[in-house]
């Protein structure tokens, strides 16, 4: 029935500009013919209306006229300035055909017909109506296109011919979008208040960007005096200035816009009037030399006040007690009460909504941000760890591990298979480099672990200038295979990469399989009790140099398969190890050395942490890892064995 | 006639030595100079000097606390660059005033202090967004009191920092990695631009002294040279008078045994705290003469890697010698100087062409590695075996 009235409705609308005779429905031809001038003329001016009674007519001939009209392709006849669809014949004649049933008429030289142009303006204006036919059209990417141009420049014309086309809508997820595209068109152009209402109702669902767009767009408010008002003003609240974010000079600027107050002259305007009035090295009564402090250049305006030579200004002169006398209030633009209040609980509902998902995800983040510090630092938890050896170039295995896979990726070009054989071949490669660097540098540093630590720093920034040698500086792509490119997306706010997923499952799996070689094999047997006590594991017939050795290697390993899926995440550069290393110690040392639980521990507490600092102040990620590391300092100082502190004989020292 | 000062130089010959080899480097960079002699050695040289100088301080610290005290601090050059802050800020801020109130005499106003503030605002602050003075440059007018921050800013921080550390009893590599993870979130919080000091522009032209503009650059370096090689020599003297009392002793054996030490008695914590602070204080002074000579200081510098580096320089120069670490820092970050700088030829090996610039970093890590496995102090360590061989 509402449509019905409104469909009425609009073609009143559309009969009111063309001034045709009440009771006769309005056709292609009489508007042309009524409207001829101007659309000859075609000005941006006058043609809106019209443009706006051939969509409404929504027939194939209008709509067509539209487009020949937008493509140069229409002629008036001079003589009587009638409108047609020309076409160019072999002898320069033109044939003329009919606009609504494109049957010849005539054929004239070209002197006696004009070709109509409209300018750029008047194209777009013509295009952007034209966007409803093609929501008709029978080619879907057409109708495609034409929703997400009706979605950046919807009016209220659209609205009817929109509600015609979702019916006849066959494609599902474009009907939806349709619908949702409705939803905004009935929010901001509804007829009713009560349908409006109840596509805010509708709206209030969904978290989209574009549906918070809208509901703001209804709820825009401006600052204005009560006085002012009308008595129909939609108020939203009292202010009071000074408070939130409507300031005093806000408000006495609100004043001299209604010229309630006389603008108060800044101090650099004031400074402007005395610089004017410098006479034979004074200002009034004042020398200029004197003029070099507040005080004194206040007093010489002043004077000039008092004779009249600049505005009224005086030093108690303040614009909060003028602004305390005025009465400010809040003032939707939008008219009709019932609608911004609707709004207003819909966008309460959905910032609930979105906060609670924005809480989730910077949860998913992280656990994603745990899982990757987990991977950088599960390696240096075996080798500084548990062999309590300080291996500086952990980093720069990571990065081996990194340049492997994308090595790999430059003889392998199927990323699948690329990403299957490179995490092996990181391991062996990083496994060797691990037994390499044991073996020869390591093995005779036992005894003294701070020097462990300056001679791997050694290797490390050899190694990093070697990579920097050999593959360059610039950063080089480690591509994901497409099946892990996407994201899972939850809602319009929450969605996460699934390369942060398999990370995250990698992790996983580094911590499981870690936990069973350390605790239930006989090589993670062997390895604990080397490391607790070396003498007395070698009088039980365990060769500590061979364990030592594996052990090591294992914890190199398992960095380079990090170095893989941290290069899949982030670029892989010479010096993305040093962007882990602090990190991975401090990983290591705040969950507690010794133990992959407490790895586990330290992971998850910093990565939780630096999200949630994060989460509080979102501009300044470098903030962030500021707090977190004093945040860790002062930990340490409380729990210096960190989360997970190992009691007993297995403590060692 | 033997006063205690004659008899430490009687017992310690290498201070006079060293004082004197460093007399002798000071008035022969002199007569090189372009500002006073004959002029072989440019300008720019001279500042690399007189940094180098600055290095053999830091390096000196370094060997006080890690050397003889067992504490691997990676966290000496945070110290090192806050001191080079807050002499920075001085120069920057005098320097502006003075460009700011000389464009503004030519006003048709006499400027009044607020509009000269709000013009050095501008001018220092523009570039990271702001207008405003922070407050931490409240005292940035005065020299003495900048001059006194340098001591105090680093002194407090090592001071807390070292009081924390020392008390709940972080030691060896733990203690390094804290260390580390201060320097770290120093650097990072510099590195915000509301930080007040800039973010990672840092503070720049302080080669230019205020108020010294028609002094040139050639003797304004020459000036500096001669208080870094002043700096050093008491820096020198000062490490030797503590190392060699009964208080080095106490601090040995702190190194080597610090349960023992405290179980005789002494509070070990203290000993620790009072070596670490005041190494930090010779850190931020070293730091304090070098920044006006290198001209710019961002918080790139206070990175962790510049204090491994120091590290570096002090383990190959020989721990536990004074003049080991001078020799470490000048011989390393010459050599660096020399070999990053293009001057050593490159060599052909087979299909690779050794360019320097990219394999000095290289061959300074491998050589590194060697002289910790076998060498394990230094280059002193070889001066030690020369010693022993004469002697035999």
């Amino acid at each position: 029935m509402i449509s019905r009235f409104l469909l009425l409705l609009a073609c009143f609308l559309i009969v009111l500009p063309t001034q045709a005779q009440e009771g006769t429905a309005p056709s292609l031809k009489s508007i042309v013919s009524q409207n001829a001038p101007d659309i000859i003329k075609g000005s941006v001016r006058t043609a809106p209306p019209i443009i706006d009674a051939l969509v409404a007519l929504d027939d194939p001939s209008s709509l067509r006229f539209l487009s020949l009209w937008q493509e140069k392709d229409l002629w008036y006849r001079k003589s009587d300035e009638e409108i047609f669809v020309a076409e160019k014949r072999e002898d320069r004649t033109y044939e003329l055909f009919d606009i609504a049933t494109l049957e010849l008429v005539e054929t004239l030289p070209k002197k006696q017909i004009k070709q109509i142009k409209p300018n750029s303006g008047l194209r777009a204006l013509i295009d952007e109506a034209l966007v409803i036919s093609r929501l008709k059209s029978a080619d879907m990417s057409v109708r495609q296109e034409a929703i997400s141009s009706l979605s950046r420049l919807a009016n209220k014309q659209h609205l009817l011919p929109l509600r015609g086309a979702i019916s006849a809508e066959p494609n599902q997820a474009l009907k939806a979008e349709m619908e949702r595209l409705e939803r905004f068109l009935t929010i901001q152009f509804g007829a009713s208040s009560e349908e409006r209402v109840s596509a805010i109702h509708r709206a209030s669902d969904d978290l989209s960007v574009e549906t918070r767009a809208n509901l703001n767009r209804v709820t825009s408010s401006t600052m204005a005096l009560k006085d002012m008002l009308d008595d129909d003003a939609n108020i939203a609240r009292h202010v009071i200035p000074g408070e939130a974010d409507f300031s005093v000079e806000d408000a006495y600027q609100l004043l001299i816009d209604n010229d309630l107050a006389e603008a108060i002259p800044t101090a650099s305007e004031r400074t402007q009037f005395l610089i004017e009035n410098i006479g034979e090295g004074k200002v009034g009564r004042f020398t200029l030399h004197n003029l070099d402090t507040q005080k004194n250049r206040d007093a010489a305006y002043l004077s000039l006040v008092a004779e009249g030579k600049a505005p009224f200004w005086s030093p108690g002169l303040s614009a909060d007690i003028l602004v305390e006398q005025f009465e400010f209030v809040e003032v939707y633009d939008e008219r009709d009460a019932q609608v911004t209040q609707a709004a207003e609980v819909a966008l309460e509902k959905i910032e609930t909504s979105v906060a609670l998902s924005e809480f989730v995800d910077v949860l998913l983040d992280a656990i994603s941000l745990a899982s990757i510090y987990f991977l950088a630092a599960i390696g240096l938890a075996i080798t500084f760890g548990v062999m309590r050896v300080i291996n500086m170039a952990h980093g720069e295995f990571i990065m081996m591990g990194a340049y492997t896979g994308f090595a790999v990726q430059q003889f392998v070009t199927n990323y699948t298979l690329s990403i299957i054989i490179a995490i092996p071949l990181a391991f062996a490669v990083t496994f060797f480099a691990g037994v390499a660097l044991e073996r020869l540098v390591i093995r005779h540093l036992y005894h003294r672990p701070l020097e462990t630590l300056l001679a791997t720093f050694g290797i490390s920034i050899a190694l990093q200038q070697l990579a920097k040698n050999i593959f360059g500086t610039q950063a080089r792509p480690l591509t994901a295979p497409e099946w892990l490119d996407g994201a899972l997306v939850i809602n319009d706010v929450i969605s996460i990469s699934l390369i942060r997923i398999a990370i995250f499952g990698l992790g996983v799996l580094f911590f499981v399989v870690l936990l069973f070689v350390l605790n239930k094999t006989r090589f993670g047997l062997e390895t604990r009790a080397v490391t607790q006590n070396r003498q007395m594991a070698a009088s039980m017939g365990i060769n500590p140099n061979f364990i030592n050795m594996l052990t090591f290697g294992l914890g190199s390993g398992i960095a380079g398969i990090a170095g893989v899926a941290i290069g899949l995440y982030a670029k892989v550069t010479s010096e993305m190890g040093g962007d882990y290393i602090v990190q991975s110690f401090m990983t290591v040392v705040v969950g507690g050395v010794g133990n992959i639980w407490g790895t586990l521990a330290g992971a998850v507490m910093i990565g939780f942490l630096q999200k949630g600092i994060e989460w509080f102040n979102p501009a300044n990620t470098l903030a962030a890892q500021t707090y977190m590391i004093i945040f860790i300092i002062i930990f340490i100082q409380f729990r210096p064995r960190g989360i997970i502190a190992l009691k007993g004989r297995a403590a060692g020292d | 006639m033997q006063g205690p000062l004659t008899q430490f130089l009687m017992k310690n010959p290498s201070v006079l030595i060293f004082l004197g080899l460093l007399s002798a480097f000071t008035i022969f960079a002199a007569i090189g100079s372009e500002a006073f002699g004959i002029g072989f050695i440019s300008t720019s040289m001279i500042k690399t000097l007189g940094k180098t100088l600055c290095f053999c301080l830091i390096a000196i610290a370094m060997d006080l606390v890690w050397g003889y005290c067992g504490i691997l601090s990676l966290g000496h050059f945070a110290f090192f660059g806050l001191g080079g802050y807050m002499i920075g800020m001085w120069l920057m801020y005098e320097r502006t005033r003075l460009i700011v109130e000389s464009s503004m005499a030519n006003a048709a106003l006499p400027p009044t202090p607020q509009e000269i503030q709000e013009a050095i605002g501008t001018q220092i602050f523009g570039v990271v967004g702001g207008a405003e003075i922070p407050a931490i440059w409240a005292f940035a007018h005065s020299l003495p009191i900048q001059l006194a921050l340098v001591v105090l800013v680093p002194g407090l921080l090592a001071l807390v920092f070292g009081w924390l550390a020392f008390r709940s009893r972080v030691t060896g590599v733990y203690l390094s990695i804290l260390t580390q993870a201060m320097t770290l979130a120093l650097a990072l919080y510099l590195f915000q631009n509301d930080s007040g000091l800039r973010g990672n522009n840092g503070l720049s032209g302080l080669q230019n002294i205020p108020g010294l503009d028609h002094v040139p650059q050639s003797h304004i370096s020459l000036y500096f040279l001669l208080a870094s090689a002043f700096a050093l020599g008491l820096g020198f003297v000062i490490a030797k008078l503590i190392v060699e009392n009964k208080m080095g002793n106490v601090i040995k054996g702190i190194r080597d045994n610090e349960a023992r030490v405290r179980f005789l008695g002494y509070h070990v914590e203290t000993y620790k705290l009072f070596i670490f602070v005041l190494t930090a204080i010779m850190a931020a002074i070293a730091g304090a003469i070098y920044y006006p000579q290198a001209g710019i200081i961002n918080p790139a510098e206070i990175a962790p890697i510049a204090s491994i580096y120091l590290a570096v320089w002090v383990a190959i120069g020989g721990r536990g010698r004074i003049y080991g670490a001078v020799i470490g820092a000048a011989l390393v970050s010459m050599l660096s100087s020399l070999f990053t700088g293009g001057q050593i030829p490159n060599i052909e090996v087979g299909p690779v062409n050794v360019v320097w610039v990219d394999w000095w970093l290289v061959l300074l890590g491998v050589s590194f590695v060697a002289v910790t496995l076998y060498a394990p102090k230094g280059i002193g360590g070889l001066i030690d075996m020369i010693k022993m061989e004469r002697t035999k």
